[in-house]
């Protein structure tokens, strides 16, 4: 994983509101989107985070990022 | 052994934890009456009568921004003086006899208001957290709102015994940041509760026991703003306390700067009480002069809340860099997001950022015109109350509630996805808020669906909007749901020895640094009163020179009279505008003249 | 106390902010002439609105100038619809006879609190034509939510303040005469030149009057019952868009009924 699980459910969460106004950013060029094509792109935009957090890191900083992120507490 | 609150203050704890258990209840009940709002005035879900609504209404209100916030406000607050003065309370007798006075005050009127659901009972309080006349609720509303407010000023006055007591034996020591935060935000509460303890005590309580025939509705209403601007200060000043002594500390870091936080508090203590006027933008029969003024000082209000801003993001990076963070941004990724209390509060405060600048367009004096009494300032207020304050007191108890109980907390998965949760629902709940706001759509009401015209949406639908305000409140019961079954689930468990320790965050500039004039509260009280007197002598003297201390000849709204003669007036008056309307039908259509 | 060089230029550009935030308001404020909502009205007696505001109407005070008396109570507005022409100035005074209210057009900037005792005023330049709602969005009671209006903005060409009453006989005897009484009122500060067309049975009469602003003409038209015959007689008197109509009875004799005879409308 490059990322924890917390840091990706955080960053997922954040999506939330991107997601949810990206239709009026984009309504502003002209570009209007249904619910459904919203909740198609967002779906995509999710599984590509998805994909990409799980994907194997190079090398031996996996360990160390991940010792970061989920250290102690 | 460990080194918690509990071990060290074994009595404060208990009072700390009656405390937050009571906010607890009344977010619960608050919860459950939230849920049935966004279901209902969505028109997703209706199973209540629309004229309940104000009663469910009502209730939300004072349940969560009376009870909730300011129960939590006084355990931490307690928490905070014990810890940073390192001594117990002077006598936890006295302690005890304010959080009874608040316990019966809040019993007092939720009867009050929750009598409203019952027809048989002759008491009702359906009036909304804002009471305003000729509005009329039953006299034990607001003889639970005095007790209630009496409890905090005593809970106030135990503090400030506290922290004379200490002074004696260290003259010469500068205040600790908790304890300094404490204190300035009571002396602002004093000064704030002046204005509602005498919009109630000389003239709404002694009118609706029939003392008195009528009341100014424009006094009472600038009264009640007195305290209704300071008060989400007072809601927000524990968040603060939070995000300056704790959240550095979440972070693996230090409070950046204590000077800087001094001064964020004394500007809150100046600022907080001479700006009410700007919830009057609107209001006749108050000159544009004196909103101006409080416009202003509004606008400077900001000045602190980008210092905390600055300081609290600072404070973060810092722990971050300690932890091995490195680079511009990536940083960001050392932080402990594992941590529900950490990314409780962090999620908390990124969206009191987003608030912060519908704040400053509600502050706008002429843009408030386009947004006044909207969705849009319900949206403002779940983001500032509804999270900054919420999310971060919901967050801080997955630390908190170990500290007082000794109990380890039942399960963090469950409460990292809670707040995440929480701040997935406001997300949604909010930004759809502001804009239906912003297309006209009020807020107060049970069913804003009119038969005369349609809200018009620059994009998306009036139904998508409504669609995303509900899916937010049901995310939102959601999240209160798994935090209620942490709590509880903590409240059963057993003592554990493995608890963290009891303590809050060092400042990497200290109080060594800060000026000792920060510290004379004297002064700084001085100059508060001051500039509240500059702000309100003058609108207040006014209007009661237009309309009389007693206002108008205006009949009460009957709100706590039997529902039977509340509704034959209502009937009577649905006469009158059905009679209206056909006239204006006659008039527009029959080939007769009317008058 | 030693502030970190950062955080003194992020206070700096805060304290620039807010200071442009005040001077944009400033500007609104005295540049565009955004005025607030103040207190330049006397204030009223709620219970005595009739005497210290007058009923709720529109008033034409100068060219394209219109003035809206507005009165707010549970759980109606009133004059509703308010109507007013396209390209005019409106300015509104509006006023509570019971509980706080607000008068809220929706997807407009015309929104103020409405409280009993005080009177708001604003003013509002309507370029086009079209039809507004009109909200309370302050909670006033268990039907708050049914509290609505319309604002109506009528094309400037279709608009007018002419009112029309006619007064007649029910009945008349035959052989009698009968008059019809019309009065053509115009509310505009101009003067209205207009026809009034009385019609009955087959016969047609007009009239052409003129009505000077701000008055009432009156005008008389007289039917021998003789020529109409016994019998029911449908009338119309109708002035640009406005129409009364009714129907006159020929009798051969008046009896009781005569105490009966004036009819005011309505």
């Amino acid at each position: 994983m490059r990322i924890s699980k917390a840091g990706l459910l955080v960053v997922l969460a954040f999506l939330a509101p991107v997601l949810v106004e990206l239709r009026t950013v984009l309504a502003w060029v002209n570009i209007e989107l249904s619910v459904l094509e919203t909740a198609i792109i967002g779906g995509i935009i999710i599984a590509v985070i998805l994909v990409w957090a799980f994907l194997p890191e190079n090398g031996d900083e996996e360990g160390a990022e991940r010792d970061v992120s989920n250290s102690e507490l | 052994m460990s080194n918690a609150y509990i071990d060290k203050f074994p009595a404060e704890a208990k009072v700390v934890k009656a405390a937050f258990y009571s906010s607890f209840l009344a977010l619960a009940l608050g919860g459950v009456f939230g849920v049935i709002q966004t279901l209902h005035r969505t028109d997703i879900y209706r199973f209540i009568d629309s004229a309940d609504y104000y009663t469910v209404l009502t209730a939300h209100g004072v349940f969560m921004v009376i009870t909730f916030t300011i129960f939590f406000l006084v355990g931490v607050f307690t928490w905070a003086v014990t810890t940073s003065l390192d001594r117990g309370v002077e006598d936890i007798r006295f302690t005890w006899s304010w959080v009874g006075l608040m316990t019966i005050g809040t019993v007092m009127a939720g009867v009050a208001i929750l009598a409203g659901f019952v027809d048989s009972i002759d008491i009702s309080a359906s009036v909304l957290f804002t009471f305003y006349a000729p509005l009329q609720a039953h006299p034990l509303f607001y003889l639970g709102l005095v007790l209630f407010v009496v409890g905090t000023w005593v809970a106030g006055a135990d503090w400030f015994r506290s922290w004379w007591a200490w002074k004696k034996e260290n003259p010469d020591a500068r205040i600790p940041l908790p304890t300094f935060m404490v204190l300035t935000t009571m002396i602002m509460w004093y000064i704030a509760t002046m204005g509602v303890a005498t919009s109630i005590l000389v003239f709404l309580l002694p009118w609706s026991l029939g003392w008195i025939e009528t009341v100014n509705p424009l006094l009472t209403r600038t009264l009640f703003w007195f305290f209704g601007h300071p008060v989400v200060y007072f809601w927000l000043m524990p968040a603060y306390l939070l995000w300056y002594t704790m959240l550095p500390k979440f972070a693996g870091g230090k409070l950046f700067s204590d000077p800087l936080a001094r001064v964020g508090f004394v500007l809150f203590l100046l600022l907080s009480t001479p700006v009410g006027i700007h919830h009057q933008y609107l209001d006749p029969g108050i000159a544009e002069g004196f909103k101006f003024i409080a416009m202003t000082n509004t606008m400077f209000l900001l000045l602190p809340s980008f210092l905390t801003a600055f300081t609290v993001v600072a404070s973060i990076e810092h722990g971050a860099r300690q932890r091995g963070g490195t680079g511009y941004f990536s940083w960001l990724k050392s932080l402990p997001w594992r941590d529900p209390v950490f990314a409780g509060m962090a999620l908390a405060g990124l969206l009191f950022a987003a608030a912060g600048f519908s704040g400053m367009v509600n502050a706008g004096m002429n843009i408030n015109y386009l947004v006044h009494n909207s969705l849009w300032v319900v949206g403002h207020f779940h983001l500032t109350v509804g999270t900054a304050v919420a999310l971060t007191f919901m967050a801080v108890s997955y630390w908190f509630i170990p500290q007082v109980t000794g109990k380890e907390l039942w399960n963090r998965s469950v409460a990292l996805i809670q707040v995440v949760l929480w701040f997935i629902g406001m997300t949604f709940m909010t930004n759809s808020m502001h804009r239906a706001g912003l297309i006209g759509m009020p807020r107060r009401t049970a069913e804003p669906q009119y038969t005369g015209f349609e809200f018009e949406t620059a994009v998306g639908s009036v139904g998508e909007l409504n669609a995303q305000i509900a899916l937010g409140g049901v995310l939102l019961t959601l999240s209160l749901v798994l935090f209620f079954a942490n709590i509880i689930g903590t409240a059963f468990g057993s003592r554990s020895d493995n608890l963290p320790d009891n303590g809050y965050a060092e400042a990497l500039s200290g109080s060594d640094d800060a000026p000792r004039v920060l510290d004379n509260l004297k002064l700084w009280t001085a100059i508060a009163v001051v500039l509240v007197i500059i702000a309100y002598s003058l609108p207040l003297m006014s209007i009661v020179d237009r309309g009389g201390l007693f206002g108008p000849d205006i009949t009460a709204f009957p709100a706590n009279l039997e529902s039977v003669r509340f509704l034959a007036f209502a009937v009577e008056h649905l006469g009158t505008a059905a009679l209206e309307s056909a006239g204006t039908l006659a008039w527009n259509t029959l080939p007769e003249v009317i008058r | 106390m030693n502030i970190h060089t950062y955080e003194k230029v992020w206070l700096i550009a805060a304290l620039l902010l807010i200071v442009g935030f005040i001077a944009t308001i400033t500007y609104g404020s005295v540049g565009l002439g955004i005025a607030m909502i103040d207190d330049s009205e006397e204030t009223v007696e709620p219970s005595e609105l009739d005497e210290d505001f007058g009923e709720p109407r529109v008033e034409h005070v100068g060219e394209n100038e219109y003035e809206a008396y507005v009165i707010a109570q549970t759980f109606i507005f009133q004059p509703d619809p308010i109507e007013v022409p396209a390209n005019s100035k409106v300015t509104f005074y509006v006023t509570s006879r019971d509980v706080i209210h607000s008068f809220s057009v929706v997807g407009t900037n015309i929104n103020t609190m409405v409280i009993p005792g005080e009177v708001s005023t604003m003013t509002a330049e309507f370029d086009e034509s079209g039809e507004y709602g009109i909200i309370c969005n302050e909670y006033c009671g268990s039907f708050h939510h049914t509290m609505e209006g319309q604002l109506h903005v009528v094309p400037e060409d279709e608009f007018d303040m002419t009112e029309l009453s006619v007064e007649s006989d029910d009945e008349v005897e035959l052989g009698n005469e009968t008059t019809f009484n019309v009065a053509v009122e115009n509310g505009m500060l101009d003067d209205l030149e207009t026809t009034v067309t009385f019609e009955i049975g087959n016969e047609t009469t007009e009239e052409e009057i003129t009505v000077s602003g701000e008055s009432t003409e009156e005008t008389t038209f007289t039917v021998d019952s003789t020529e109409l015959g016994e019998g029911d007689h449908d009338w119309t008197v109708t002035v640009d868009d406005y129409e009364e109509s009714g129907t006159l009875t020929v009798v051969e004799d008046l009896e009781e009924e005569e105490e009966n005879g004036g009819n005011n409308d309505e």
